[in-house]
């Protein structure tokens, strides 16, 4: 009757060689260590076996039963470590969250602020419909004055109209305190444009304002040109050029060398080595003197920036439209 | 303004090559838009006669030529109407190749073969449109090279910027007296002497007088008769032509090229059109009619000045001559207009009519009055030397109250305080010297043609454009010298932004005009409109951020970019007035989302976004903010929203913004094809309620209790209600309440739901007992049983 034992230790053991799944194996510990399983079937045969072989049979049928049940584990617990490694295919994409991103024109404007914080401005803001006052009269536009076709004004009514430039936030920051200032304000302004590749009827600036007494065009000369270099690079060459506005004097038209081509000329540039980027100047007299200053003991600076243009220059953009239509393939770029 | 090489050498010592002019008047503050060779290259273009012309059988308007180059003759087309036996052209013969790139070829016009081509001034770049072929004078050589004799003087054409306050620089004179500044040289004035004829008095051809004084301070005149009406001499309409005038006639020519050279504009009349030999200077009558040359009958705004004779008006006054006076082919004897108007009144009366011309940009930004007889005599004796005419001696000239130069003081020190420099006074002095002011002692005297000079502060500026902007000094900045702290603003809106940013969502920039029936969906008030928009679609001023997100969504979906989440936050516009009588324009901040709830993958299910999740984004930006007083209630819901599907939020008992579905008709209206859900939030009404402060709560040592049971109730009993119910009987114990299931249907019967929630008790002072626990739960299921007629779920 022992041989049954060694039957099925055999059979078992040549059954656990073939094993290659967790379904086969389950079907294996039914078949030996179920209930009505092979060693189960075999533990009933004790009766028939002779008495005196009987302590033997007990003896060697419960080994085998611990030897299959450790087997048994055995084999289980290496699939299931190999299921953790080998069944899950790895390299398929895992769960991801939708991600957002500021706009490339609030990245670029940030940037600006910093660089500007750093160098000690307080960051102001105005309201976008502003007064024919602020916008232009206490700027030193005359009215019926052809400086103010130099913007094409958006009117809301005869004496309130959309900004044109930031510089009204100079104004009201005066009206409110005293020197020293050293301002930047950030926001949108707004042209009578048709939109085209360079045009928007409404774009971003940045207005600077620095006012204390002791400030010189020197002064001026030398903000801008850190602000090229901390935002472009050490190697970018700022130019002055003489302009007009009616609010600065001597006002100046500044350029950067290129960024693309670094000043030897391509065709951002058209050749030129250099990029328009805005104007500036010393505040004019009449400005301090529209907001209560004394012009003869105060100077000051004030210039402009655009955020739209200053970011195409940054990204290689060269369409201002395409920061407005919103194209998720573009916003996710930034 | 347009300016030749050539032309400026004529008047200043120009050392430098063209190009090299340009920089340097960049740098002083004439800015070169363009520059280039005034003609283009061209080739295959000779000198040839034409030696017979006859109709074409085939059509009216053209000719068939004979055209001779010296060795050979060819048959040539042409339509030009001034095509003529004997004439000397420019001739481009097969295998030419035009200014514009255009290479001539051997064609078959209506029928008949023709070799090459006549030419215009337009063809060859020579002017911007022509009306006829180029005829040469005859002193050229049959088949000599066209391009070499045009090339041979070739010249270089600039367009300059010239800033509005620069009105003396929309000459030739103007832009030389600036390179003679340059370069430290005088200016070549041309000649103002007239020969008259001392025979003549002018008393006796012409009186004036000026009614409106304050319009017109300066008004004078000559005569000059006899004139020969012809072309002008091809050195006048070369010069002309390349500054992009037309020439009409040598009389016209005149005024131009004195308007051109000098800068001040003149205006001719033919002296027999004007009636009782006067001209009276007069405001315009009310709705007066007037006749311009150009033929338009034009209404006149009320204060414009007009010159009259004694019976009716000439010429709108430094804005366009009439058509009843207008010098014509048969004109013998000129009355040549030399005036000063009131820059403000040109400007007014010129934006009025809609009518801008050489002159009035030149009146509205202010000529020189003192400058009148100069341009007067100028152009006066030029119609002597080329149209034959004859001066009448005298001027008559009414200029009532002379306009006298202003002084500025000069302040050497004040120069070196703006432009932080240490310029000498010799060097400063020498500098204004050299644009014709006169300097004084203490003070400069400003001639009347810079208009643009009128205090301390506009010297300075002339001192630095002459030194050049690049040879000033420049500070870095060293140190801060006094303290900063930024606006709250501008933190506020900042943790706006990163908080949007960190729920995953995308800014947007959207536009902030737009249409008006787009206004109208998000507001019962009438938007704030714009008088004079771009375009109709953008017309009026955002009162809310959806439509332009809304556009996004739309653009997007219809592009293949279906799951979209964005954020906005900007200014809208309220007709409120706010603050100095302006519209209130508060900051929002606004939220679209659609499409998958997840981005979309083998693993991830495929489910749409649901009202639960744009509530859910506004909660957890509220969360982020710490806002102590906001709550999302069911309340009068927007228009804009679905009845069923909106909610407003409240904010210290303001409502301060809504979420929702977008109903169909908006989404309709922007052409989108999915379900769109949005919150907007009024962040100026929120930011009133933010506090930036932060102060550390103690995580808390002691173990929590969790509970959970599960009240059986009416379905419309709101989750909201009871929850708030356990909150108030939980006391302070009670940390966090999470509604974890809600079970409709089987054996609860219709109208009936469960709502599952779970309970954490917490203390911070020490270990909660299961009695204290069981007290306070046990209180919360009698209130809530009480309440809502609740019962527990088993
Ligand atoms: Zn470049």
């Amino acid at each position: 009757m022992i041989e049954i034992i060694e039957n099925i230790k055999k059979q078992f053991e040549a059954e656990t060689e073939k094993v290659k799944s967790l379904s086969e194996l389950e079907e294996l510990r039914i078949k030996y260590l179920g209930r009505k399983g092979n060693i189960s079937n075999a533990f009933s045969l004790i009766s028939d076996v002779p008495a005196e072989q009987k302590p033997q049979f007990g003896k060697e049928l419960n080994q085998l039963k611990q030897q299959a049940e450790a087997v048994y584990n055995k084999i289980e617990e290496s699939f299931k470590t190999k299921s953790k490694s080998l069944m899950l295919d790895l390299t398929l994409p895992g769960r991801r969250s939708f991600t957002g991103s500021k706009h490339p024109l609030i990245q670029t404007a940030e940037e600006i602020k910093g660089i500007f914080s750093n160098l000690g401005f307080v960051i102001e803001d105005g309201p976008e419909i502003e007064t024919d006052y602020y916008n232009f009269g206490a700027l030193n536009f005359p009215e019926n004055h052809p400086s103010r076709d130099m913007q094409d004004t958006l009117f809301i009514s005869k004496d309130v109209v959309l900004r044109t430039h930031t510089s009204p936030v100079q104004i009201r920051v005066m009206e409110k305190q005293k020197p020293p200032i050293r301002m930047i304000a950030p926001g949108r302004v707004y042209r009578r444009d048709t939109p085209d590749a360079s045009h928007s009827p409404f774009f971003h600036q940045i207005e600077g304002l620095v006012v204390s007494e002791g400030v010189t065009f020197a002064d001026l000369k030398g903000v801008i040109e850190s602000f090229a270099h901390i935002m472009f690079g050490k190697d970018i060459n700022v130019r002055f050029r003489p302009s007009f506005f009616p609010f600065t004097e001597p006002s100046v038209e500044y350029d950067f060398s290129c960024v693309f081509c670094r000043g030897k000329g391509c065709k951002v540039c058209k050749g030129t080595g250099w990029v328009e980027i805005s104007g500036a100047g010393m505040v004019h007299p009449n400005v301090f003197k529209s907001v209560g200053y004394d012009p003869k003991k105060y100077t000051g600076y004030a210039f402009g920036m655009g955020v739209d243009r200053i970011a195409m220059l940054k990204y290689n953009i060269n369409d201002i439209r395409i920061f407005f239509e919103n194209d998720v393939r573009f916003l996710n770029q930034f | 303004m347009k300016a030749t090489y050539q032309w400026l050498k004529e008047y200043a010592d120009i050392p430098d090559s063209a190009e090299k002019l340009a920089d340097k008047l960049t740098d002083i503050g004439f800015e070169v838009e363009e520059i280039r060779p005034l003609i283009k290259e061209f080739s295959g273009v000779v000198v040839a006669k034409v030696e017979s012309v006859e109709k074409h059988p085939d059509a009216d308007k053209l000719s068939i030529c004979e055209v001779n180059n010296g060795k050979q003759v060819f048959q040539v087309i042409c339509g030009a109407p001034n095509v003529k036996k004997d004439q000397f052209v420019p001739f481009a013969q097969v295998g030419a190749t035009l200014p514009n790139g255009f290479a001539i070829k051997k064609a078959k016009i209506r029928g008949v073969d023709s070799f090459g081509m006549i030419c215009s001034k337009e063809e060859l770049g020579v002017e911007e449109k022509s009306d006829g072929i180029w005829e040469l004078e005859s002193r050229y050589q049959l088949g000599d090279d066209f391009s070499k004799i045009l090339m041979k003087n070739n010249d270089y054409l600039y367009d300059f910027f010239i800033t509005p306050n620069r009105p003396d620089c929309l000459s030739i004179v103007g832009i030389g007296r600036e390179i003679a500044a340059i370069y430290d040289k005088p200016l070549r004035y041309p000649s103002f002497d007239v020969e008259e004829d001392k025979s003549l008095r002018i008393e006796d051809f012409i009186r004036i007088e000026i009614e409106d004084k304050e319009g017109c301070p300066r008004y004078a005149g000559r005569v000059i008769k006899d004139v020969k009406i012809g072309p002008s001499p091809e050195w006048m309409q070369k010069k002309l032509e390349a500054v992009g005038m037309r020439s009409i006639n040598n009389i016209v020519d005149i005024t131009n090229f004195a308007l051109m050279e000098l800068g001040h504009p003149l205006h001719a009349f033919d002296l027999r059109n004007l009636t009782g030999n006067r001209i009276i200077v007069r405001k315009s009558a009310k709705n007066e009619k007037f006749i311009t040359l150009d033929e338009k009958e034009r209404i006149l705004p009320e204060n414009t000045v007009m010159i009259c004779d004694s019976e009716r008006s000439v010429a709108i006054g430094g804005i366009m001559g009439g058509l009843n006076s207008e010098v014509k082919e048969d004109t013998v004897d000129i009355f040549l207009e030399s005036a000063y108007f009131k820059p403000e009144r040109i400007r007014v009366s010129s934006k009025e009519l809609g009518l801008k011309t050489e002159a009035s940009q030149r009146f509205e930004r202010g000529t020189d009055p003192n400058g009148v007889l100069k341009a007067l005599n100028r152009a006066a004796s030029l119609m002597a030397s080329l149209a034959g005419g004859t001066v009448v001696s005298g001027i008559c000239d009414v200029y009532p109250a002379e306009i006298t130069p202003d002084k500025i003081p000069l302040d050497c020190t004040y120069v070196n305080k703006i432009l932080g420099s240490d310029l000498s006074e010799k060097v400063i002095r020498q500098k204004l010297s050299g644009l014709e002011l006169d300097v004084r002692k203490d003070e400069i005297i400003v001639p009347t043609f810079r208009v643009d000079l009128k205090t301390e502060i506009d010297l300075v500026e002339e001192v630095a454009r002459l030194i050049n902007y690049s040879n000033l000094p420049s500070k870095r900045v060293t140190n801060i010298p006094y303290e900063i702290e930024q606006r709250p603003l501008e933190k506020q809106i900042n943790l706006v932004r990163q908080t949007m940013i960190n729920l995953g969502l995308q800014e947007a920039l959207t536009t902030s005009m737009i249409r008006k029936e787009e206004a109208q969906f998000f507001s019962d008030k009438e938007p704030v409109s714009i008088l004079n928009p771009v375009s109709d679609d953008m017309s009026v001023m955002r009162n809310s951020l959806f439509p332009g997100l809304l556009h996004a969504v739309s653009y997007n979906r219809n592009r293949h970019n279906k799951n979209l989440r964005f954020f906005e936050i900007g200014r809208v516009f309220d007709q409120i007035k706010g603050q100095d009588n302006l519209p209130d324009q508060p900051y929002k901040a606004a939220v679209v989302i659609c499409g998958k709830r997840y981005s979309e993958g083998w693993n991830t299910s495929a489910e749409p976004v649901d009202f639960y999740d744009i509530k859910g984004f506004l909660e957890s930006f509220l969360d982020k903010l710490f806002l102590d007083n906001s709550d999302i209630i069911l309340y009068d819901t927007s228009s804009y929203f679905d009845n069923n599907l909106s909610m407003n939020l409240i904010v210290s008992q303001q409502i301060t913004g809504a979420c929702g579905r977008f109903s169909d008709k908006i989404i309709k209206f922007f052409d989108i094809d999915e379900e769109v859900y949005g919150f907007e939030i009024n962040l100026d009404a929120l930011f009133r309620h933010l506090d930036l402060s932060r102060q550390y709560t103690p995580i808390p040592k002691f173990p929590f209790v969790e509970r959970d049971l599960a009240f059986v109730l009416e379905d419309s009993i709101t989750a909201k209600s009871v929850a708030d119910c356990i909150r108030k009987r939980g006391g302070e114990l009670l940390k966090n309440l999470q509604i974890f299931d809600v079970f409709r249907g089987g054996k609860l019967g219709n109208d009936k739901k469960s709502l599952a929630i779970r309970m954490r008790f917490q203390s911070a002072e020490r270990t909660l007992t299961d009695k204290e626990v069981d007290g306070i739960f046990n209180r919360i299921i009698v209130k809530v049983n009480k309440e809502f007629n609740a019962s527990l779920r088993n």
